[in-house]
């Protein structure tokens, strides 16, 4: 048995590392996901005014930024029982949704294709086959011209021949484990490419609303404050031209491409590969059309997709016996264990501390939680929109549904999701426009903040991008007694707890073989499927702790 | 403050118009013995002569200075801060001694009608009249000496001229006879003038007030006009008695005499420490500089010996000597000498280093020479042969200013000039010590004929930007030259830029944007471009340590167009320790390659707090689980620069916010240095990280940076002060509750809590999101998150006061 490393895995919640044990065979048999920066934005939460925390909550993230501003001030907002304009309510969701259209693109090519993109492979691609390979899966491809891909191929080369292969420089081009064909590989290189445009467009849609993103600041406690962008027509025109814009790229770029991978690793696929423990959570969420949700709630377990239970928030507890906290009354408490003296994390008892990250349960299990497990909730309960790109989507590439609980799968339900989102966002204007055209205009509700209760509680429940995301506060003479927060990495990639269960992360490396542990591609791939938003560092070490090598996790 | 300047030449004028720059309500005096104003005494010459009268070597004093002349003082009463003349008192707060130096003389030559010194306006009359048909004997060969036997040789009422010498050489006695033959020559040619080589008075007749006849060791002249050129004192007599003197009047470094409200400056003064009396008008006016900083109290500027050029163009022949003040007697001479040019290049060396140069009719580039002098280098021979010819700028003119012939010829053509007058705008050649101011009228004389009328004329602002301009295109080639790893060019970089289907217009809007908010000259785009082609050349490594992510996310993602990615993620991405992509073994060894191989050569980038509690273990990083001030520590040690990105590595930001559980601090502090840049902001805007790092690349040095580090170009204007809403502040409306009339209306925010007012950014202008929008726009205001401390002291929507009693 040996272990490997991967090690900082950083960005998103901090500093994140993942050690596995392998066998001769390099298959994992055992994991640990650990988190490795603690800044305590909770306990800096604590005596301040309530109306002050979505400011400094939001400093949680800055990738998924506004979800952690909006949460907190949801939560306050929930705890003095505000009722918000339904505009408010409207722009906050245009903002969401306009981050997660950025962050799974983003995400898919920038952060994950390279795992299934062989760089080098595509410079020896025919354009023309291209073209026609490009055909196979979708009626009208992006960009799909001969000249075009004759182009990128040409600029391909430039980069090489001026020794900068830039994002693709250093990567594990050749490897077993790359399966597309030279042609395919320059499909999927042109939309990156492509998308990089895409990213610094969208990212105009959030501060559109926001003011600026990351960190937008036009969220305040009652309602948003950029009334006066939403009243300015060429404001929401540009926003929806944004909008627009980026489902031509979705539609004829990120889904194509993502039925191309879904083809091209079919084997992976039906053998299970990134397979998780099939828990899956799902609040819900966004107003559609009178009672309908964007995203159904309900949990699914053990992959029972005829079984869906309802929410229950009363059902979700925090453990922190194997995390660096003291389980006794106050559970903020640093309980610092420290690594060993190799610098691996001590794992050796089954209640040795290994993580700053607390270990969330749902009725006492772990959960996944993710665009994967929204497609499988709402799917499953009916919701009759997202069914047809679903089912679109598994027929055009032969799956079944219990096959998107992959590694490839959880990148297909993330492109369903966005392109779903988009149809969405046209409902979401034409609804906001339809309130100013019969003058409703209100973006705040009025409140007095000396009339509201002195000592009261709130929790906000919210689909973001990654996941599930909860803020819960707890207010004592107007000041936080208490903030309490559940990020959706903190679902996947809970550490064990007494009960030894795997989260997400842990639980889908297992079983993955690795053909050659210098390169553990398989391992970043399941990571990377999580959409981890971090970047990070694979070490593989022998079981005396001896570095063998090292591999670098291209994420944000 | 009354300062009273003795002294009526160079060294007094320069330092009382150099006082009234400093400060203009300085109350100066300048009291002179002399008749007439103030006149450049390098020029006395063309008085002999009569080619020009008092007025063309006139020196201009600021009209501000009270000029007293005929007054000579004869006594310091250092009690009452007073000085006599026979006729007036003068108090004084500062009294600055520029007496100069008087001329020695063998005997007592007062009241003799045909004897003469060379220092002073009136001995040049003396001169001219005396001369006229009498046997001129001229003792010494000075520099000023060997011009004025140039100017009598051509005056016809002159006939016979003796130079009589008392050791074997012209000029200096390190002078090799190769170059006294050249010399020597010119001089002989006309038959007018015999030189008597060890050689002096022995006796003389003087009868009615008048040297009938001169008696030399190997002469008998009759009839004589004896011109004394044998060498100087110190003008110090009158001090004697009332301060401390050696040869001249002892002072420090500062120029400050025993009494600390006194300064000598120029010949008059022996500095003690260095036992030093000037003798070149540079070393003067650097004199007066240490004593004019020091005397306003405004620094500390020791004098300091520097190496002297004098140049003497007399006739047929011209003289450089460029001298070292470590030349010393012991010399080994490398001659290099033509027949044929008369031409002789004299190198002195003292232990292999070139310590002067003397060179007759010589080609070498002087200005390259005094490098090679200051440089302390050991010299190749072989490599002074190669160097005997001519560089492209042709011979230097003006040594003080460093300019050269071409340089002036260049000048005249462009900008039109006419005159000598009209030169000073653009150059102080000739302005300095004067000695050239000859040679450079006769240049622009010249090359009058090369000026093309029909060219449009560059204003000395046009040409003072292009040589900026030129100086930071020569540091973009040196980093080319120094980073040549990646051989990307600048149409690579147009090839990888249109991969990413970035237009050239964008690319030229964003370099124009770069351009303009650094503050700089449209003209200056070009070399912006050229930086950013280059900025990749500069490994950088980027830190994350107790952060969100923030400022990466911004970096990437938020940019006008795409090209600050490009920049970092597609070109730099090699050295970016973040945004790389896989690359097994090579990721982790290319920081430790960068930190090893590219010392004082990479920049650092830090974003996020330094946690400090529990030994700093609330942040591990790495498979050896070193902690964030392990890793930061590691990194900064030999970076060339280090940047601090956002608020948290300001000063802990969100982080360090009340309590500060994990005792986070910034970056600067972290480390125990006060030289990180700091760019705040939360996130920071990309376009300033940016422009910090093409500001550093294309000047070489921080940008202008206030208090908190901060470069100026970008924190310097208030929030409030350029805010779009500013209007409806001024008129007092304001928005008064979220979402009303006024919100609707776009009414300042100022009662919602923004803070504006307290912050320093360029928010307004520049925007977030290419332009998209900035949280006073979104309707919110500013949460000064710029400044220090701020999530405690602003991040929240109420009015200051009203925040501060809330908590």
């Amino acid at each position: 048995m040996r272990k490997v490393v991967i090690d900082p895995i950083t960005r998103i919640e901090g500093h994140l590392r993942a050690e596995v044990e392998v066998d001769e065979n390099g298959v994992v048999q055992e994991a640990y996901v650990s988190g490795q920066l603690f800044r305590g934005i909770e306990i800096i939460l604590k005596n301040r005014d309530p109306r002050d925390a979505g400011l400094l909550a939001g400093r949680i993230c800055g990738v998924c930024t506004n979800s952690h501003f909006r949460a907190a001030v949801s939560c306050v907002e929930d705890a003095y029982s505000l009722k918000l304009p339904k505009n408010a309510e409207i722009l906050r969701d245009l903002m969401a949704m306009a981050l997660f259209i950025q962050d799974h693109v983003v995400h898919f090519y920038h952060l994950h294709s390279l795992d299934f993109v062989d760089v080098t492979s595509a410079l020896n691609a025919d354009p023309e086959l291209t073209s026609i390979e490009a055909h196979k899966y979708s009626k009208n491809p992006f960009g799909n011209s001969n000249t075009h891909y004759e182009t990128v191929l040409i600029k391909l080369q430039n980069f090489v021949k001026a020794g900068k292969l830039g994002p693709f420089s250093n990567g594990y081009w050749g490897h077993v484990d790359y399966k597309l064909t030279p042609e395919q590989n320059l499909i999927l290189l042109s939309h990156y490419l492509q998308a990089l445009k895409f990213q610094t467009n969208i990212s105009k849609a959030v501060a559109i609303f926001g003011g600026k993103t990351p960190h937008p600041q036009s969220i305040v406690v009652g309602g948003v404050t950029s009334v006066a962008d939403m009243l300015n027509p060429q404001r929401l025109n540009d926003y929806l031209f944004i909008i627009k814009e980026a489902k031509e790229f979705i539609d004829r770029a990120y889904l194509p491409d993502m039925k191309l991978i879904a083809t091209a690793y079919r084997e992976e696929i039906k053998a299970g590969a990134g397979r998780a423990n099939g828990n899956f959570l799902c609040v819900g969420g966004y107003e559609f059309e009178g009672k309908q949700r964007l995203f159904c709630n309900g949990v699914i377990y053990g992959h029972d997709f005829t079984k869906i239970e309802e929410f229950d928030e009363n059902k979700v507890t925090e453990e922190v016996d194997r995390a660096w906290y003291s389980g006794d009354a106050d559970e903020n408490e640093i309980c610092y264990t420290d690594l060993n003296e190799d610098g691996t994390l001590k794992t050796e008892k089954n209640d040795d501390k290994y993580s700053w990250i607390k270990a969330p349960r749902y009725d006492g299990k772990t959960m996944e939680s993710g665009p994967l497990a929204r497609v499988f909730v709402s799917y499953s309960k009916g919701n009759q929109l997202i069914k047809s790109f679903v089912d679109e989507f598994l027929t055009e590439t032969d799956l079944e549904l219990i096959d998107l609980s992959t590694t490839v799968g959880r990148n297909c339900a993330r492109a369903i999701e966005t392109s779903y989102i988009c149809e969405y966002i046209f409902k979401l204007v034409s609804r906001l426009i339809q309130n100013i055209k019969y003058y409703d205009t209100d973006t705040w509700c009025k409140y007095d903040f000396n009339a509201l209760p002195k000592d009261t509680k709130g929790r906000a429940f919210l689909e973001v991008p990654r996941g599930v995301l909860s803020h819960f506060v707890k207010i004592k003479d107007a000041k936080i007694e208490n903030f309490s927060v559940i990020a959706p990495t903190t679902w996947n990639a809970t550490p064990k707890n007494f009960d030894g269960l795997r989260g997400a992360y842990e639980e889908a490396l297992i079983g993955i073989k690795i053909e050659d542990t210098s390169k553990p591609l398989e391992v970043l791939r399941v990571l990377h499927s999580f959409d981890p938003c971090l970047a990070c560092a694979v070490h593989i070490i022998d079981t005396k702790g001896k570095e063998l090598s090292r591999y670098k996790l291209k994420t944000l | 403050m009354r300062i009273v300047i003795v002294g009526g030449g160079i060294a007094a004028v320069y330092l009382a118009n150099n006082l009234k720059k400093q400060n203009s309500s300085l109350e100066i005096t300048v009291v002179s013995d002399e008749k007439y104003p103030p006149y450049d005494r390098i020029h006395l010459c063309r008085l002999v002569d009569g080619t020009e009268d008092l007025s063309g070597i006139s020196l201009t004093l600021n009209p501000t200075v009270k000029l007293e002349l005929n007054q000579k003082i004869n006594k310091i009463d250092r009690q009452n801060n007073r000085v006599f003349s026979d006729k007036a008192m003068f108090s004084y707060d500062k009294l600055i001694i520029a007496t100069g130096s008087l001329p020695i003389t063998l005997f007592n030559i007062e009241n003799i009608k045909n004897a003469a010194v060379f220092r002073s306006a009136e001995d040049c009359q003396h001169i001219r009249l005396g001369v006229d048909s009498r046997e001129v004997v001229v003792v010494g060969s000075g520099p000023i000496g060997l011009e004025l036997l140039e100017i009598l040789n051509e005056m016809p009422n002159v006939h016979n001229i003796t130079l009589l010498l008392r050791g074997k050489h012209l000029y200096n006695t390190n002078l090799s006879m190769d170059s006294i033959k050249i010399i020597e020559e010119c001089y002989l040619k006309s038959g007018k003038i015999k030189i008597s080589y060890e050689d002096e008075i022995e006796d003389f007749v003087v009868q009615e007030n008048e040297i009938r006849s001169l008696k030399t060791k190997k002469l008998d002249i009759k009839n004589p006009f004896l011109i004394f050129g044998t060498g100087i004192r110190p003008n110090s007599e009158n001090f004697r008695e009332s301060l401390a003197c050696g040869k001249g009047i002892l002072t420090n470094l500062f120029m400050q005499s025993e009494d600390e409200n006194i300064y000598a400056v120029g010949e008059c003064a022996e500095i003690q420490e260095l036992n030093f009396i000037a003798g070149h008008v540079k070393e003067c006016t650097l004199q007066a500089d240490c004593a004019i900083v020091h005397l306003l109290g405004l620094e500390v500027k020791e004098f300091k010996l520097e190496t002297t050029i004098d140049m003497l163009k007399v006739g047929e022949f011209d003289l450089v000597d460029v001298c070292s003040p470590k030349f010393s007697c012991g010399y080994e001479k490398v001659l290099i000498s033509s027949k044929d040019d008369k031409r002789v290049d004299e190198y002195f060396l003292n232990e292999n280093k070139l310590t002067r140069f003397i060179g007759i009719n010589s080609n070498v580039d002087v200005g390259y020479i005094e490098t090679l002098i200051n440089s302390g280098d050991e010299v190749d021979i072989n490599y002074l042969y190669q160097n005997r010819l001519i560089g492209e700028r042709g011979r230097l003119v003006c040594s003080c200013e460093h300019v050269y012939h071409q340089d002036l010829v260049t000048l005249v053509t462009q900008s039109g000039i006419t005159s000598f007058l009209e030169l000073a705008e653009f150059s102080q050649a000739g302005r300095v010590c004067g000695r050239c101011k000859i040679m450079v009228s006769d240049i622009i004389k010249e090359s009058q004929h090369l000026i093309d009328p029909n060219m449009p004329r560059k204003s000395a602002e046009d040409i003072k930007r292009e040589k900026e301009i030129a100086e930071v295109q020569k540091r973009i080639d040196k980093f080319n030259a120094l980073h040549p790893r990646n051989n990307l060019t600048t149409e690579n970089l147009n090839s990888a830029m249109e991969s990413l289907d970035i237009a050239k217009h964008e690319i030229n809007s964003w370099i124009s944007m770069v351009t303009a908010n650094m503050q700089l000259h449209p003209s200056f785009e070009q070399v912006v471009e050229n930086a950013v082609c280059n900025l990749n050349k500069v490994p950088i490594i980027w830190l994350e340590l107790s952060d969100c992510s923030g400022n990466s996310e911004a970096f990437i993602k938020s940019t006008n167009p795409a090209i600050e990615d490009l920049i970092f993620d597609y070109i730099s991405l090699d050295y970016h320790e973040l945004l790389m992509s896989a690359s097994g073994d090579q990721s982790e060894t290319i920081l430790e390659d960068i930190i090893k191989n590219q010392k004082g050569a990479y920049i650092l980038i830090v974003e996020g707090a330094v946690p400090l509690a529990m030994d700093g273990k609330y942040l591990r990083i790495g498979p050896k689980g070193e902690t964030g001030l392990e890793l930061l520590k590691k990194c900064a040690k030999d970076a060339a620069l280090v940047i601090a990105v956002g608020s948290c590595a300001l000063d802990g930001g969100v982080v360090a916010a009340y309590p500060n559980p994990t005792g986070a601090v910034g970056v600067a502090e972290a480390l125990g240095r006060n030289d990180i840049i700091n760019i705040p902001g939360c996130p920071t805007n990309p376009t300033n990280i940016v422009g910090t790092l093409l500001s550093y690349i294309m000047f070489e040095e921080l940008p202008p940076l206030d208090k908190f580090n901060r470069p100026l170009w970008a924190y310097e204007g208030r929030v409030h002060d350029n805010c779009e809403r500013r209007g409806h502040y001024e008129l007092g409306e304001f928005v008064q509750e979220w979402g009303d009339v006024g919100a609707k209306k776009g009414y300042c925010l100022f009662e919602m809590g923004c803070k504006g007012p307290y912050t320093n950014v360029n928010c307004p202008t520049m925007k977030f999101n290419s332009g998209t929008s900035w949280p006073v726009q979104a309707g919110h205001g500013c949460m000064g998150c710029v400044e220090v401390g701020f999530f405690d002291k602003y991040a929240n929507e109420r009015k200051v006061e009203d925040a501060q009693s809330c908590n």
